[in-house]
C-alpha cells in the first residue's frame, strides 16, 4: 500500500476508533499534533491507540515513554507502524 | 417526602426542548427511541466517549444542575444503563483472548456510571449513589431522597432515573417474551389485547429538596410492593391512599404505566376499581415504551399536568369533569411482580 493511502486509512481508524464524532478523516493533516493543539487527544485516547497499534498492526508497546515518541503525528504513527508492523 | 422545584427529561417524545406532549411520536423497528437533543453542555471529547444511558443522563441533569450548582448530592436510578459498555467490554476479553483491552468501555461499564460523570462534569463531589433494583430502581431512589432531606430539610438534590435500550438488554427481552411480537403504532397499544410491551427508554432528572417555597409539585409519599395477588395490591394500595391523602381532599387523577400487555391488565383494573368516578384516568407508557425506571417518565409527566392543568388527549383512558387537578396517584408495576405507588400533590 502507497504510504499517501496508508495514512488516509489510518487517519480513517483513530477517528472510528475514538469517536471522533466531530472530525471528518480527510480534515487531518498528516503533521498535526494528536495530542494537545491540533487534534486535541488526550491520555485516555493514547491508551486507545496503543490498543489500536495492538490490534490492527500486531505491535505491542510495553512502555508508554515510546508511545509518546510514536504518537505525534500521522507521519511519526505510519512511519512506525510500517517499519514494526507484524501483521 | 420532598418539592420538585426543576424537572428536565429526554424521551422519545419533544420533552426536552419546546415540550410538545400533543403530538405523539411512534416506534421505529419497534422501539420508542429518545429524542436526542444537541447535548451542547457536554464537551465534545468527553461526550464522545459517553454510552447512550450515560449521554442521556448527563444530558438531562446539566440543566439543572447549572441552574442549581450547589445541590447536596446526586440520586440516580438505572437499571441498564452502562449495560451496552459492560458487554462490549467482556466481548472485548474474548475477542482479544484477555490481551490489550480499551478502558473507555471498562469505565462505563457499570450502572454509576451516570451518576458519576453527572459529579465530575459539574464538579459535585456530594452525596452520589445510583439505585438498580429493576422496576422500582427510581422508587428506591426517590426513598432515598426523602430520607436525605428529611434528615436535613436544608439539603436539595439530583433525583432522576435513565435507561436505554440497548442491543444486548432488548435482546434478552425478546427471548423472554417481553416485547409484543406484532409490530404495532403506540397509538394502539392499549386495544391489542396481546402479551408484551413496546421497548422503550428516557432520562427524568428532578432538582428537589425540603422547600416548598417555589415549588412546582409535593411528593407526598412513595410505597413498593412485590406480589403477583392483585387482591393483596389493591388493599396496601386502598390503606395507601387512606394514610397519605390530605384530609378533606379527592384524588383527581390516576396516571398509571399500563403498557399495552395484557397479562398485567388485571392489577391496573384492580387499580382503576379503587378509584371514585370523577377521578381521571390517564395512562403513559405509549409515550415511552416500557423500561425499568418508568415511573420516572410518569413523575415528569405528572408535573407537567400539575403545573399546566391539562392532560394531552392520547393520554386519557377515562375523562372525569374536574375544575382542577390538585392531587394525581402514580400507579406502575413491573414484570407482573413490582408495584409502586406515587402520590403527587400541587403546591
Amino acid at each position: 500500500m502507497e504510504s499517501t493511502q496508508f495514512k488516509t486509512q489510518l487517519k480513517k481508524q483513530i477517528v472510528e476508533f475514538l469517536n471522533l464524532l466531530s472530525v471528518n478523516p480527510e480534515d487531518i493533516k498528516d503533521d498535526e499534533p494528536l495530542f494537545g493543539e491540533g487534534l486535541g487527544l488526550d491520555s485516555i485516547d493514547s491508551i486507545e491507540l496503543i490498543v489500536l497499534l495492538n490490534r490492527e498492526y500486531g505491535i505491542v508497546i510495553e512502555d508508554p515513554k515510546e508511545g509518546r515518541k510514536i504518537l505525534v503525528d500521522i507521519n511519526t504513527m505510519a512511519d512506525y507502524i510500517e517499519k514494526n508492523r507484524t501483521k | 417526602m420532598f418539592y420538585i422545584h426543576q424537572s428536565s427529561c429526554i424521551s422519545p417524545q419533544q420533552t426536552f426542548h419546546d415540550v410538545d406532549l400533543n403530538k405523539l411520536h411512534e416506534p421505529a423497528d419497534r422501539k420508542l427511541l429518545a429524542i436526542e437533543p444537541r447535548y451542547d453542555g457536554i464537551p465534545p471529547g468527553i461526550l464522545r466517549r459517553m454510552g447512550k444511558a450515560v449521554r442521556m443522563g448527563v444530558g438531562a441533569a446539566m440543566p439543572l444542575l447549572q441552574n442549581n450548582p450547589t445541590s447536596d448530592g446526586i440520586i440516580v436510578a438505572t437499571v441498564n444503563g452502562g449495560k451496552e459498555d459492560c458487554v462490549k467490554f467482556m466481548n472485548q476479553i474474548i475477542d482479544y483472548n484477555e490481551g490489550l483491552l480499551t478502558p473507555i468501555n471498562f469505565v462505563q461499564s457499570t450502572p454509576n456510571a451516570v451518576a458519576a460523570q453527572i459529579g465530575l462534569l459539574t464538579k459535585n463531589h456530594g452525596y452520589n449513589i445510583t439505585h438498580s433494583q429493576l422496576g422500582l430502581a427510581f422508587e428506591y431512589a426517590m426513598i432515598d431522597a426523602g430520607m436525605m432531606i428529611n434528615e436535613n430539610p436544608l439539603s436539595s438534590f439530583l433525583l432522576g432515573a435513565v435507561d436505554d435500550i440497548s442491543l444486548f438488554n432488548y435482546n434478552i427481552e425478546e427471548k423472554s417474551g417481553c416485547h409484543k411480537m406484532e409490530t404495532i403504532s403506540n397509538k394502539n397499544l392499549y386495544t391489542t389485547n396481546s402479551p408484551g410491551h413496546i421497548a422503550g427508554e428516557a432520562a427524568s432528572m428532578f432538582l428537589v429538596n425540603g422547600n416548598e417555597t417555589g415549588a412546582i409539585v409535593k411528593v407526598q409519599a412513595v410505597e413498593t410492593l412485590h406480589t403477583t395477588d392483585e387482591s393483596i395490591m389493591k388493599e396496601k394500595l386502598f390503606g395507601f391512599i387512606k394514610k397519605y391523602l390530605p384530609a378533606g381532599e379527592k384524588m383527581d387523577v390516576l396516571l398509571t404505566g399500563e403498557n399495552g400487555d395484557n397479562r398485567l391488565l388485571k392489577y391496573y383494573s384492580c387499580c382503576e376499581s379503587l378509584m371514585d368516578n370523577d377521578v381521571t384516568i390517564a395512562r403513559f407508557k405509549h409515550m415511552c415504551g416500557e423500561y425499568p425506571t418508568a415511573t420516572s417518565m410518569g413523575l415528569w409527566l405528572c408535573c407537567d399536568i400539575l403545573q399546566k392543568q391539562t392532560i394531552p388527549e392520547h393520554m386519557i383512558k377515562k375523562a372525569a369533569v374536574k375544575t382542577g387537578y390538585k392531587n394525581v396517584l402514580i400507579y406502575n408495576n413491573y414484570n407482573s411482580i413490582q408495584h409502586s405507588f406515587i402520590l403527587v400533590s400541587i403546591t
